[in-house]
């Protein structure tokens, strides 16, 4: 029955402080609303950055002399080499028709025999996209027959490497910034609207109610806000990917709808931040009540 | 059931209680007299555990204000009801509400609450104010609903604060008259009081307070 007290109390906090209860909701909402999109923001920012380093990673020419045997096994042992995300084989005749299409010119009209060798284009997993596993593979790949040699652009992937790493960096500090300005004003907002039910916090610790009996139905209530505020937030997310769908033209390579991860930590995150935001302004104000 | 023990309580503007030794026996029925800032309402609020002595001890239903842990503190309250001055009524809610509330708080199951908050407000005579608000009753309604949650749970002690300061004489009698019948039922009756013509014409256990100190205790 107690709790029956804890969830009615809880639901007819709302009801009778609707305003205060609404101004926090929408502190919520803006809150994760911005710690939403900038997670979404750092996400496409490096999906970018990613997309613009490199169709593959690195390009294994292999010999001329190479036998169609050497080439199958070679595929075999690269496919099956751990963090290899994709791999694409260039015959001699594919090579000639990409030199054709970058040079505008015919390399068999210009040599009588075609002197682009055949070879594999390697892409990396994200994990394991990193100068030392990549050279380790060259290594090895080097020490197979058939293999003349393994191209790597080390210099290019590496810068990107930086700067993915420094996006990465300034975003999370950014974002905890952020986070850490959303906790303040959350938890400061949610005070003025406990502080506002001073009279009943008083009166019912004074007619024997428990800390426990006063902080949960506020708990809760808090919880409800959290709920709404985050799932608000989440609904505006996606309307802004869909807003930038239509009238900016460009589509997201990371959109939330396809992240339920994401979703969820909003939710348990704006869930959490308000019931326990709501549940140290009670407790701070029962310091005062005996 | 109540005992204060060589109780001193000061206050930063300077001493409220000096000296307090004496018991209240279960159904006993005392008026607390004295003028106002003479301690009436902080032996009150002593017994309901909102102030604590500064030395010595107040005891109240076996527990012991020294001793005492917040969460115990909730226990005595619920043994005890309390008539306030400005009656703390919760003005958001109606009221059926309010009385009921600390029925509600224990956990009690709707149907009995529902019963025991009728049955009171037909004692009391404010039945057919149960679906108002506090703002829409007069002050003596709102007295008489401060008296109804005060007693809902049937307390061991009933606290009441100057309960008469604004009511005529005729509403005054009633509310003492309430007071007595409560005190029938077996619950002890704490009443301060600064109106001496009511003191006059009961015949009860009387404790007069001067600046902090009982200069008389007259008994029934």
């Amino acid at each position: 029955m107690k709790l029956s007290y804890i969830i009615r109390e809880g639901i007819i906090g709302i009801k009778r402080s609707r305003m205060p209860f609404m101004n926090s909701v929408f502190s919520v909402t803006i809150a994760l609303l911005v710690v939403g999109l900038g997670v979404l923001a750092v996400d496409n920012s490096l999906q970018f950055i990613g997309e613009f380093q490199a169709d593959y990673d690195l390009e294994i020419f292999l010999e001329n002399e190479a036998t169609s045997f050497e080439k199958h096994e070679l595929a075999a042992i690269i496919k099956d080499y751990p963090g290899i995300i994709r791999m694409d084989y260039l015959s001699k005749e594919d090579a000639a028709a990409l030199y054709n299409a970058e040079f505008g010119e015919d390399v068999l009209s210009l040599l009588d025999d075609n002197p682009l060798p055949s070879s594999f284009r390697v892409t990396f997993e994200e994990d394991h996209r990193t100068a030392e596993y990549i050279l380790a593979f060259i290594q090895n790949m080097n020490e197979l027959d058939g293999v003349d040699e393994v191209i790597f652009k080390k210099d290019l992937f590496n810068r990107m490497q930086g700067i993915m790493q420094l996006v990465y960096t300034i975003a999370t500090i950014t974002l905890f910034l952020i986070i850490l300005a959303t906790v303040f004003l959350t938890a400061n907002n949610l005070r003025l609207m406990i502080l506002a039910r001073y009279e009943f916090i008083e009166t019912v610790r004074l007619l024997g109610a428990s800390d426990f009996m006063v902080k949960a139905p506020f708990f809760l209530e808090g919880g409800i806000l959290g709920f709404f505020g985050a799932s608000l937030s989440v609904l505006l997310i996606v309307a802004a990917e869909y807003a930038i769908k239509y009238y900016v033209h460009i589509d997201l390579p990371v959109k939330i709808l396809d992240h339920p991860e994401v979703i969820l930590g909003l939710i348990l995150f704006g869930v959490s931040l308000s019931s326990l935001g709501v549940l140290k302004a009670v407790r701070k104000m029962l310091r005062f009540v005996t | 059931m109540i005992r204060f023990e060589k109780v001193f309580l000061r206050f930063d503007t300077g001493i409220s209680l000096r000296e307090l030794n004496f018991t209240i026996d279960q159904g006993e029925f005392l008026y607390l007299y004295g003028d106002s800032g003479s301690g009436k309402s902080s032996i009150l609020k002593m017994i309901y555990m909102d102030l604590f002595p500064n030395s010595g001890t107040v005891s109240v239903l076996d527990f012991d204000s020294s001793q005492i842990k917040r969460r115990d503190i909730a226990i005595v309250r619920q043994k005890i009801g309390m008539v306030f001055q400005d009656f703390y009524l919760l003005s958001d809610r109606d009221i059926y509400s309010n009385i009921a509330l600390p029925l509600e708080i224990q956990g009690l199951k709707a149907d009995v609450v529902r019963r025991t908050v009728s049955l009171k407000a037909d004692e009391l005579g404010i039945r057919s104010r149960l679906s108002h608000y506090p703002h829409e009753l007069s002050t003596g309604e709102q007295q008489r609903v401060a008296l109804a949650r005060a007693i809902v749970n049937s307390p061991d002690v009933l606290l009441v604060d100057e309960p008469l300061a604004h009511l005529d004489s005729t509403a005054a009698k009633e509310v003492v008259k309430h007071l007595w019948k409560i005190n029938e039922s077996g619950t002890s009756v704490i009443f301060a009081t600064h109106n001496e013509k009511l003191l006059r014409e009961d015949p009860a256990r009387t404790m007069t307070l001067v600046s902090g100190e009982i200069v008389k205790d007259r008994e029934a």
